[in-house]
């Protein structure tokens, strides 16, 4: 037993650490906090470019697809780096769209879609929920037919993040009205520019921009349903796997927890550092051990896929465990803070640079999206402890 | 990263979980609960022949010279399995011995189950060895040990007694005889499972030293943390065993015509149990590990510490309430780990001082 990193782990952590140093400054960390999703600032794009140009948006994919097959624990090791340095994630389109489609394309779709998405000519966003189809994705009504050689798209996605951004949608749509439920669904490829679509802006809670997208018998060839007719759900499903470290990753937290405890230590409050409180200590102290708890469970995650397996349940741990501690860092910060605590970021006096309020914001999403914790905790039970479904 | 055990760690594991499945039964758990030394002889015998009180001795004292690794894989398998903890005291009373002082003679009759060995360490008033009250006067061979240890595990049926105590400024460690009237045990009723007295030495005569005359305090330090290494191995084992009761009878146990484990609120509370147990099992061996190539980075065993203890408690209680009355019974195995957690967190792995501790290494 080893909880080291290996020779070759410890020198891949260094090379990511250098690149960071060299590519991450404060005013990205800022930007990237300050835009959120809602698009990608022009600092964001540059650092974005300079990871794609040392190849490292391929860390996952095959080599035969240009990729480095980076073990899970490498991957692991990247994006906790990334996340505590406060720099943007890699894309969806490198981290769920591609290896899909290298995985469940045709020759001709992987010739097509891959160089593009490699020399960034396109950029997906991703369209699952539905208005009625959210945690229940197979309910999903968005309807595809086809018609000579092309498909008709019709219907609505919802938390369509990027899509204002976005050259593709990369869409689940139902093409087989007849089947059962899960069994009736694609995945096909929607070009934004496509004559019927549409997106609105939902502004939410954080301050962050997602969208709907409204596609009005949008016609798109028939060789853009990719892969399979009617495997939609599992492909779906399929891609989910690819995030499955990101989602569990306590690289965010941790980071604005450090934030968190730099303030205390400078602070003083009743003539006293406020570090001496015995409250404030036993409360931060709490979180620390609770954080180290957070990364066993996501590198419990890597170990298990870089063994072969399929961590169903150890990465759904780690998400429902990461999503709550946050909900806590949060609500412990603000409270720590004070009267700041509330203090929006814009303003030069909020403390830890206002993110414990923007996080006592944003934690919510993090329990409720990428599946509920709920559906989470089944996956345990079921995948994890073998419990009957009925 | 490598979270895998070796194939001998995981043979002896093997070893000591099929042994206990076929000893460790409700009958004997309760016969041994009556036993006031805990155990019985064909066991403790058993035990020795198989090897395990040498695990962490020397080849030279007939034990296997096995690392904290090994000897935390035995007794987080004793653990999980519910051996005797008398067992587990005397494999933990060998290790300390065979750390401080490999080539101490005494090892070969420890290990052989010929002799056993106490280790009185805790006093009613003073966590921190500086402000133990027990102490030894005099010198050479004329020295004696005078003062009060409590709660010492397994002490009246021991025939030595390894006691740390002041001398001078700084910390000794000597061996005493458990002779009267010397040495007196008061046998204290606790649960547990082991059988704890308070001591009370009274111009013992020394019966050896182990490191230098008042200058043990680093000893006796690392001989704790290694203590509270294999405590958390053992908190492991029981934790993996209540989690696996209370998953195979929530898949048994049916109200309202259908198996419980169908019920949601019932589902998740498994699927926090094992949440709990992974991050755990983790903080743990990562603890363990790091304390054994004395490789710590910080405060890994502040941290486990602090989760450990509190999620094997947690554990305990989430099981009990899933088997309802079917575990409350005396029979059940649920009551001797839920005991076992609380008797560990108590003397190894108590939550406050071990936040104090992370919050240092955070805030200070």
């Amino acid at each position: 037993m080893d909880y080291d990193l290996s020779p070759r782990e410890s020198a891949w952590r260094d090379e990511v650490r250098a690149f960071i140093a060299e590519h991450v400054d404060a005013s990205l960390s800022r930007e990237t906090r300050e835009v959120g999703n809602e698009g990608r600032g022009p600092r964001a794009r540059k650092f974005l470019d300079a990871l794609r140009d040392r190849g490292w948006w391929g860390l996952s994919w095959p080599k035969e697809y240009g990729g480095l097959e980076k073990t899970a624990v490498e991957q692991w090791i990247f994006i906790d780096e990334i996340e505590t340095a406060g720099a943007p994630m890699l894309p969806l389109t490198a981290t769920s769209v591609a290896p899909t489609i290298m995985r469940i394309g045709s020759e001709e779709q992987k010739q097509e879609w891959l160089p593009r998405i490699n020399n960034a000519e396109i950029d997906f966003a991703l369209g699952y929920s539905e208005p009625e189809a959210g945690t229940d994705l197979a309910s999903l009504r968005t309807r595809a037919d086809l018609d000579g050689d092309e498909w008709v798209v019709s219907g609505q996605k919802m938390w369509n993040t990027m899509a204002h951004m976005a050259t593709h949608n990369w869409i689940a749509v139902r093409t087989e009205p007849e089947a059962p439920k899960h069994k009736g669904i694609s995945m096909m490829i929607v070009p934004m520019d496509a004559p019927g679509v549409s997106v609105q802006p939902i502004w939410v809670w954080p301050g962050l921009r997602t969208n709907a997208l409204f596609l009005d018998n949008v016609r798109v060839p028939r060789s853009y349903l990719i892969g399979e007719r009617g495997m939609g759900f599992y492909y779906a499903a399929m891609a989910l796997n690819f995030e499955r470290l990101s989602i569990g990753s306590i690289g965010m937290a941790r980071r604005h927890f450090r934030a968190l405890v730099d303030e205390v230590k400078s602070r003083t409050v009743d003539g006293h550092p406020l570090r001496e409180d015995p409250w404030v200590r036993e409360r931060l102290a709490r979180l620390q051990v609770e954080i180290d708890a957070a990364r066993m469970l996501g590198l419990e995650t890597a170990v298990a896929l870089d063994r072969g397996g399929v961590p169903a349940a150890e990465s759904s741990m780690a998400k429902i465990y990461v999503s709550e501690l946050t909900q806590r860092i949060a609500d412990t910060g603000c409270e720590i803070l004070g009267l700041n605590g509330q203090t929006h970021a814009q303003e030069a006096s909020a403390l830890a640079e206002g993110r414990m309020q923007w996080l006592y914001r944003i934690a919510p999403m993090l329990a409720f999206g990428g599946g509920t914790n709920e559906v989470q905790r089944d996956i345990i039970g079921f995948m994890g402890y073998g419990l009957p479904r009925k | 990263m490598n979270f895998d055990p070796t194939p001998e760690q995981q043979e002896l594991k093997n070893a000591v979980r099929d042994l206990a499945s076929r000893e460790c039964t409700p009958e004997r758990l309760l016969a041994w609960e009556s036993d006031p030394t805990g155990i019985d002889e064909a066991t403790r015998r058993t035990v020795a022949d198989l090897g395990w009180l040498g695990v962490g001795a020397p080849e030279a004292a007939g034990g296997t010279g096995g690392s904290l690794i090994d000897l935390a894989c035995l007794v987080e398998e004793c653990a999980r399995g519910l051996v005797p903890r008398p067992v587990i005291g005397a494999i933990r009373a060998v290790a300390a011995l065979a750390d401080l002082d490999p080539a101490n003679p005494l090892l070969t009759e420890l290990v052989a189950g010929r002799r056993r060995l106490a280790l009185a360490f805790d006093e009613e008033a003073a966590r921190d060895p500086a402000r133990h009250a027990s102490a030894i006067a005099g010198t050479g061979v004329a020295a004696t040990l005078s003062g009060r240890k409590a709660y010492v595990p397994d002490a009246s049926e021991a025939d030595l007694h390894l006691v740390a105590a002041r001398e001078g400024q700084a910390a000794s460690l000597v061996l005493v005889e458990n002779r009267e009237p010397h040495v007196r045990c008061a046998a204290v009723k606790t649960f547990g499972g082991d059988r704890q007295a308070n001591v009370t030495y009274e111009r013992a005569p020394l019966a050896g030293r182990i490191a230098a005359t008042g200058g043990a305090d680093a000893a006796l330090r690392r001989v704790e943390r290694r203590q509270v290494a294999l405590a958390l191995a053992e908190m492991v084992g029981g934790m993996d065993s209540v989690l696996a009761m209370a998953v195979a009878y929530v898949k048994e146990r049916e109200q309202f015509g259908q198996k419980i484990a169908l019920f949601q609120a019932v589902r998740h509370q498994i699927a926090d149990m094992g949440t709990q147990f992974t991050a755990a099992r983790h903080l743990a061996w990562q603890a363990i590990t790091r304390v054994a190539a004395g490789t710590e980075q910080g405060h890994e065993l502040a941290t486990a510490c602090a989760y450990v203890g509190q999620a094997f408690k947690r554990l305990c209680w989430t099981s009990h309430h899933l088997h309802g009355g079917a575990g409350f019974v005396v029979e059940h195995r649920m009551r001797f780990h839920s005991e076992r957690a609380q008797s560990l967190c108590i003397r190894y792995t108590p939550e406050a001082p071990a936040l104090a501790e992370v919050a240092r290494a955070l805030l200070d």
